[in-house]
């Protein structure tokens, strides 16, 4: 009589039984268990039949029923492990070249990763040392620009004092205002950014003092020093008490006594000073003009206060200087709200913020930074997947020989593991050191941040301590998965079959090749790219201009009648602005009721033709005629902006006073190439407005009129510092990153062939090892170096054809992207650095099989036919 | 007495076995010795203590037959060595003279 199915026992307490019973009882206690639960059957439930059943199951576990898990621990695993590093250690050295570069590749990948990680956490850190920073807010406003609402950083003037008179809710609130001043201590005469500001600044703001209090702010008289500008004037020794003159402006020179040394400022900040006098001071070199006039505007104004909370009602309380500031200013200036920024989130804003004193130097080409480190890393585990599977056909004795004195998979697993982890932290020391020594150093002047690995911070051990393991393990698991799986057995009767089909090491050689092509094509482009920025256009003739900095009209009379007897120059202009070292900005009105917001340089008639600007419609300006106060010259831009057919004769508003175009030049650069050409104006200054002067000169005499210019200043005003210098320098910040980020991404380029090589080199050596015997025959049955040279390379043809199908347009995308990101003008990209990366990529791989098959040619045939 | 080291539960289990002769296979005895102790056992118990004893010498067993009932398993018959039956003899005269040496005790 056969039992219903339906009558069955649970099945998985058969299958718990069946995994731990000895094996010698399991008959036995299985037929036990069915007629137990057969007879059950008889008296109980189904149910209560089956639960009988499993409780009875779960109650034969018993040490001495169940098979014997034990646990075997070595009984000394220092000795393991001290043996597993000798070994690793000699493989190792047994190929010291691709060890290194194995291992060095891995350092650079970690190096930058580790940069990554410097400027992620440097950019977290900005401004953050701050004790008060969650209760110090900037004060900004909101205002329409064309129709969007933009964040300003800088505030009126009237509004710190206004803000600290109606609100009880303000425990503190601190103008900030900026000069470029010149001071003088003993013989030195420099120009300094000088700091006007509240005695509160250094208590709302964490900067301590090195030497001297911080009360001495509330004395008129007295000036606080950086850490930088003490060393600079007075070198090591203590300055207070020292004299320092200012000149400040209207009110002329004015002694200041030092009373306070900054200590220097943490290194990740954006907000600091050079040095810091008394707001009050304002007032007397400018005419009360920042302390009253709702026109003006301070750089900034915080304010501190006991409870954020209270921040709402501030906020609701200020509408009325709205309405007192709207009905100052003009329209186009209006305010439609004001708002409060937080200390602890202002740099991480302040991008959206406009002109807000926590500003930072660009970073555009720093974008591509961490996908370089991810790229880096991925190709250097890869190729370390590689090679360490080929070098482990050298050590397949080894594992024979550990798993018959009783190592199981998982030992050789922990062994390659740890081997490989070891192999990492190595690169990771060395990795450590590149980046402190090579890295760091190249990319302070690229980013203009005081990078650095800080050592205290817990957080970089843990993400040290993270990439060691992600690297070891994400490197060394499939190798170690992959070498601990042979039998013993079959590893000494030499039946493994090793290296003949592995798509999976092909697939990462594939992947290996798409991200070198991606990293070569980068390198490629990116120095193609350099060329073309350098040689393109700035809309102007920046190599024959020279300019000066000059203080007043005085100044400039005297100046432009020496230099116009110099016979090199051509021709000479003043101005109050300049192009790449002063601009404003201004807001147009036309007849039709549209706004523009344009940049605006003010200067004279000669300065169009001195900087060799091209007129292309239009005339210039004239001096001798009173009625060129009224025109301005536009750019190409505004023109095409404001969809003018016919722009000269047209006419506009700034502020209340109309303009009219008289000229077009074309487009221009007022900044760096980072940045796109803006809509810009040229209008006449006033004669006592100048701050500049600048000249023309004969090609090929630059040096020499820079120094007569030079010799002149000195001559004429030896109390006022010179500053001036070549028109084609005021950029130079930006050509000098270009050209260190051409030899970073070089740098990583060709440590990218050499990755990519090394493990084509190991997959197609442990091809051509695993092969030995079969290329052997076919050299005995008469094959040409030909036909072998076909059979090897026809295998990875299919693989380097299929990767670059895949690499070149990725690659081609990426950098696309990149450089738009990049630069307001890009390179117009076509496929030549592609076809060059591809091109060497190609190269080197044919290089690399090449070897491999001179190998074959060359080798004894009888030998390999010995080869079991 | 030398150290047989015989639990009293294995005692019971042993002459179980003892008892049952052909039929002694792990369900028979727990059937036989569950009616006697008039108490649940479980399979667990049964099997290690048989196990147990076997290790120590005191039972020997082989397969026996196999029936349908048993999903086609076959059985296990245990068997009693003569060692098992000294020591069990010793035990029961022990026992014997202790109850002799005892005075009449009222066994109520």
């Amino acid at each position: 009589m056969k039992q219903p199915n339906h009558y069955a026992p649970p099945k998985w307490p058969l299958r718990l039984l069946r995994l731990f019973v000895k094996e010698e009882y399991l008959e036995e206690i299985e037929g036990d268990m069915e007629e137990l639960f057969q007879d059950n059957l008889e008296t109980l439930s189904y149910r209560q039949a089956r639960r009988m059943y499993t409780w009875e199951m779960i109650r034969l576990m018993r040490p001495l029923i169940m098979k014997n898990i034990r646990i075997t621990l070595s009984p000394n695993p220092y000795d393991m492990f001290k043996n597993y590093f000798k070994i690793s250690f000699r493989s190792l050295m047994r190929n010291p070249l691709s060890a290194f570069i194995n291992i060095m590749g891995l350092a650079v990948a970690i190096g930058i990763c580790m940069l990554v990680y410097a400027f992620i956490a440097y950019d977290n850190n900005i401004d953050q040392f701050h004790t008060h920073k969650h209760s110090v807010y900037l004060t900004t406003f909101f205002a329409d620009r064309e129709g969007t609402l933009q964040q300003y950083g800088q505030t009126p003037g009237p509004l710190g004092q206004m803000l600290k008179k109606d609100f009880a809710q303000i425990k503190h609130v601190c103008r900030i205002e900026d000069r470029n001043l010149v001071l003088k201590y003993g013989d030195q005469v420099f120009t300094e950014r000088v700091r006007y500001t509240d005695p509160t600044f250094l208590e709302m703001l964490t900067f301590p003092l090195k030497w001297g209090t911080s009360q001495s702010l509330a004395d008129v008289n007295s000036v606080i020093l950086s850490e930088e500008m003490s060393v600079k004037y007075f070198g090591a020794t203590n300055p207070i008490g020292e004299n320092v003159h200012i000149k400040l402006g209207n009110a002329g020179t004015k002694t200041f006594k030092v009373m306070g040394v900054a200590a220097p400022f943490p290194k990740a900040h954006a907000i600091d000073f050079d040095f810091l006098i008394n707001f009050e001071n304002l007032r007397l070199s400018e005419s009360d003009g920042a302390l009253h006039d709702w026109n003006t505007l301070v750089n900034a104004t915080l304010v501190q206060v006991e409870d954020p909370s209270d921040l709402k009602i501030i906020q609701q309380g200020m509408d009325k200087y709205k309405v007192l500031q709207n009905k100052e200013v003009q329209k186009d200036w209006a305010i439609s709200s004001f708002a409060f920024e937080p200390l602890a989130t202002l740099h991480k804003n302040s991008a959206q913020i406009r002109d807000d004193i926590s500003v930072d130097p660009p970073i555009e080409s720093l974008v591509a930074l961490p996908v370089i480190g991810i790229f880096m890393l991925a190709l250097a585990c890869f190729n370390y997947i590689n090679i360490a599977l080929v070098s482990t056909t050298k050590r397949l004795k080894e594992i024979g020989v550990r798993k018959v004195i009783g190592a199981n998979r998982v030992r050789i697993l922990i062994q390659f593991l740890v081997e490989n982890i070891s192999v990492t932290f190595f690169a990771l020391v060395l990795g450590f050191i590149l980046t402190i020594t090579v890295f760091l150093p190249w990319f302070i002047p690229v980013s203009g941040r005081e990078l650095e690995l800080n050592l205290i911070d817990s957080n970089f051990w843990v993400f040290l301590l993270a990439i060691l393991l992600f690297t070891g393990i994400a490197s060394g698991l499939y190798p170690a998965l992959y070498i601990s799986r042979f039998d013993a057995v079959k590893i000494f009767t030499g039946s493994v079959q090793f290296g003949k089909k592995n798509p999976l090491t092909k697939l990462f050689l594939g992947i290996q090749l798409v991200l070198s092509c991606i990293l070569i094509t980068g390198a490629v482009v990116y120095m193609q790219n350099t060329t073309f920025q350098t040689m393109r256009s700035w809309g102007y003739n920046q190599r024959d201009v020279l300019y000066v900095n000059i203080p007043n009209q005085a100044a400039y009379e005297q100046l432009q009648d020496k230099m116009l007897q110099n016979a090199n120059v051509r021709s000479l202009a003043g101005s109050k602005d300049h192009l790449g070292k002063k601009i404003s900005t201004a807001i147009i009105h036309t007849p039709a009721n549209r706004q523009y917001e344009v940049e605006q340089l003010a200067v004279d008639a000669h300065y169009v033709n001195t900087m060799g600007l091209q007129l292309s419609d239009g005339r210039n300006f004239n001096d001798q005629s009173e009625n060129d106060k009224h025109t301005v010259i536009v750019n190409e831009l505004l023109v095409k902006n404001m969809e003018l057919s016919n722009p000269i004769g047209h006419q506009f508003r700034i502020d209340s006073t109309k303009y009219q175009i008289i000229g077009v030049v074309k487009d221009f650069h007022t900044h760096s190439f980072y940045n796109p050409i803006r809509p810009t104006l040229f209008k006449l200054a006033d004669k006592k407005d100048y701050q500049f002067l600048s000249v023309q000169v004969k090609n090929g005499s630059q040096e020499e009129t820079y120094q007569a210019l030079q010799t002149q200043w000195a001559a004429l005003f030896p109390d006022s510092p010179f500053q001036g210098g070549y028109q084609e320098d005021v950029w130079g910040i930006f050509f000098s990153q270009l050209a260190r980020m051409e030899e970073f991404t070089r740098t990583i380029a060709c440590m990218a062939v050499l990755l990519a090589s090394l493990g084509l080199y190991g997959l197609v050596s442990l091809n051509v090892a695993g092969r030995v015997r079969e290329f052997s025959i076919r050299k005995v049955l008469g094959a040409r170096l030909l036909d072998l040279s076909v059979t090897i390379a026809r295998q990875y043809l299919v693989l380097i054809i299929s990767a670059l199908a895949i690499g070149v347009p990725v690659s081609y995308m990426l950098i696309h992207t990149q450089l738009n990101m990049m630069f307001a003008y890009p390179m117009p990209m076509d496929f030549s650095g592609v076809s060059i990366a591809v091109l060497l990529l190609v190269c080197v791989l044919l290089g690399v099989i090449s070897i491999q098959i001179r190998k074959v040619a060359k080798s004894n045939l009888v030998k390999g036919l010995k080869v079991e | 007495m030398k150290k047989t080291k015989l639990g009293e539960f294995e005692e019971l289990v042993l002459l179980t076995v003892a008892a049952l002769q052909e039929d002694a296979y792990g369900v028979e005895i727990k059937r036989e010795l569950e009616t006697r102790l008039k108490e649940k056992l479980s399979v667990g118990s049964i099997q290690s203590a048989l196990k147990r004893m076997e290790e120590k010498g005191f039972l020997t067993s082989e397969f026996g037959e196999a029936t349908q009932k048993r999903g086609g398993k076959r059985k296990r018959i245990y068997a009693t060595t003569s060692y098992a039956h000294q020591v069990l003899a010793e035990m029961r005269d022990i026992r014997a003279g202790l109850w002799e040496v005892i005075p009449n005790v009222s066994l109520t």
